[in-house]
């Protein structure tokens, strides 16, 4: 009993930031240029010191078997680092394929135990706290989801595309929060930072507010201007971009076209999916038919 | 641009010079541990000792040199940088290095790199060529290596050397990516042979690997389901395939000079 209240609760963020805190790293090329300069001294003055011949050669026998147990155990210790390394980044790719494949129980129980212990890259921490957010968000903990990506984006150094990507990210969650001035500051900052990349990522967020803000009529004309991107770079996630503007029409009071479009959703995604991500979308379930899936698939 | 027997001559050669190094520094540094002890000789051994251990440092910090100029490559091909990536391979190739692991990342690249420039045969060679050698610890390079190498056969329309280089991926436990790829390949070949059947099994479970490939491997792989089922008469299944196929890409897209394949598209309903 006094366990339980003891553990920290699942997927705590302020707790999992601070646990996985990289360690500073041991410096064991210091420890062998130190190694080497202690046995050049040592052999010198063995070898300038007045005892005899026989001594001397076993002195120096002592400090080669000296010399060679420590490199010895210098690569022992690099090789159980490069493995506990290896180990971590192929639990990170685990997460990954454990999102990629929906099962968010497992990718979260595995988080919990990757974050719980100080990172030995700085580069897996941030990919893990970048999945801890995705499985955060799935979890409806969109201000913890918020807090993380904000986390990222402030102390971790980041290329332009992850930038990007978490940003998208951070206000996809805004606006799943109902958080909308921020959801609309956010996405002004990433138009800014994308200079005139295309992006279908964007594309597909600035749909979803004007969904939400009740603009169908701009989210259409975003929807039908980045169409091709959108499903350039978005593969079967281009079924997002058909459901929004599905409730787009519907709102626009154009049901030929918002059937076309749920059809076109719900080809490529199965409903259930396409409704947790886009609650907003679940008035069209009553009013239109899904793309009927064949019995082999079904 | 690198001649891939060149490369590949070069990579066995270095491979046996580096091993013979390794083992005459080892000899070396044993002889100058056991020697005082043993012999009862009164030579400073020490010194000798030191030098070895020097040329040791000197010589894997070479070969670390190669191996991050190596490491940039896989980016370099992603981004289409072909001639940075081949500059960087090359000078990889051409640098000693200590460690054969080194070497064998080095040739992989140009596999990739190859394959990446659609020259098929070279990355079918490259692939054999690093295959060749024991792999040991590098089972995730052996995977990539047998992909590549059935993925190069197909494309030459060596149906026999594809069914080789897919039927040994059969004894590694893939990653999911690997999968998908296994998955596509394995669509194409059934398609060239006409396996119709085989192709349609489990087919939901296929559908849903298709969702998490990138979009042209997705639409491909729907595309070649759909010509499955068409060809079975399972018109219902074709149409929704095709139709999952369409959205993702343009049917010259998906079957670029591949007229049996860009057929379904012309298909009626």
């Amino acid at each position: 009993m006094e366990a339980m209240e003891c553990s920290p609760p699942f997927l705590d963020v302020p707790t999992l930031l601070q646990a996985s805190e990289p360690r500073p790293r041991t410096p064991w090329l210091h420890f062998l240029i130190g190694g080497f300069v202690l046995t050049i001294v040592l052999s010198w003055l063995v070898g300038h010191s007045s005892q005899s011949a026989q001594t001397q050669d076993l002195l120096e026998s002592v400090i080669a078997f000296g010399l060679m147990g420590f490199v010895a155990s210098i690569t022992l210790s690099g090789f159980v680092s490069v493995r506990r390394a290896r180990a971590e980044q192929a639990a990170v790719g685990a997460v990954d394929e454990l999102i990629q494949l929906r099962r968010w129980p497992e990718a979260g129980l595995l988080l919990q135990s990757l974050l719980s212990r100080p990172a030995r890259s700085p580069l897996a921490r941030a990919q893990a706290l970048l999945f801890l957010a995705m499985v955060l968000a799935r979890y409806h903990r969109f201000e913890d989801s918020v807090s993380v990506h904000d986390f990222i984006l402030g102390e971790i150094p980041l290329d332009d595309a992850t930038d990007h990507v978490v940003r998208l990210g951070r206000a996809m969650a805004m606006l799943r929060e109902d958080n909308l001035l921020d959801a609309d500051r956010a996405i002004s900052e990433l138009r800014r930072s994308s200079r005139g990349v295309e992006s279908a990522g964007l594309a597909l967020v600035e749909i979803y507010r004007d969904v939400k803000t009740g603009h169908p009529a701009e989210a259409i004309e975003m929807f039908e201007k980045r169409r091709d991107v959108l499903r350039r770079q978005l593969g079967h996630r281009v079924a997002d971009g058909w459901a929004l503007a599905a409730r787009a029409y519907d709102l626009l009071d154009r049901p030929r076209d918002a059937q076309a479009a749920y059809e076109n959703a719900t080809v490529l995604m199965p409903l259930p999916e396409l409704i947790r991500r886009y609650p907003e979308i679940t008035p069209l379930t009553s009013k239109y038919k899904p793309a009927p899936a064949p019995a082999e698939v079904a | 641009m690198l001649p891939v027997d060149v490369a590949i001559t070069r990579f066995r050669r270095d491979l046996t010079i580096a091993a013979l190094v390794r083992f005459a520094l080892l000899v070396a540094a044993m002889v100058c541990v056991f020697a005082a002890p043993l012999f009862g000789s009164h030579q400073s051994w020490m010194f000798i000792l030191l030098v070895v251990g020097g040329i040791w440092v000197l010589l894997s910090y070479r070969s670390m040199q190669g191996t991050r100029l190596a490491a940039d490559s896989p980016s370099l091909i992603a981004a289409g940088e072909f001639d940075r990536a081949e500059s960087h391979i090359d000078a990889s190739l051409r640098s000693f290095s200590l460690f054969r692991n080194a070497k064998i990342l080095s040739l992989h690249h140009l596999a990739v790199l190859r394959h990446a420039q659609q020259r098929w045969r070279e990355s079918a060679l490259l692939s054999q060529a690093v295959l060749s050698q024991k792999l040991g610890n590098m089972q995730g390079l052996a995977r990539n290596s047998l992909l590549l190498l059935a993925d190069s056969m197909l494309r030459l329309g060596d149906l026999r050397g594809a069914f080789g280089a897919m039927t040994r991926l059969y004894r590694y436990r893939l990653s999911l990516g690997e999968a998908l790829v296994l998955q596509l390949l394995q669509l194409d070949y059934g398609w060239r042979i006409g396996a119709w059947e085989s192709m349609l099994q489990a087919v939901g479970g296929k559908v849903q690997m298709c969702e998490l490939m990138p979009r042209l491997n997705a639409a491909r792989s729907q595309a070649l389901l759909a010509a499955a089922a068409f060809k079975t008469n399972r018109i219902e299944l074709a149409q929704w395939l095709r139709r999952r196929a369409q959205l993702l890409a343009e049917p010259q897209e998906i079957a670029p000079g591949q007229p049996s394949l860009e057929e379904i598209f012309r298909l009626p309903g």
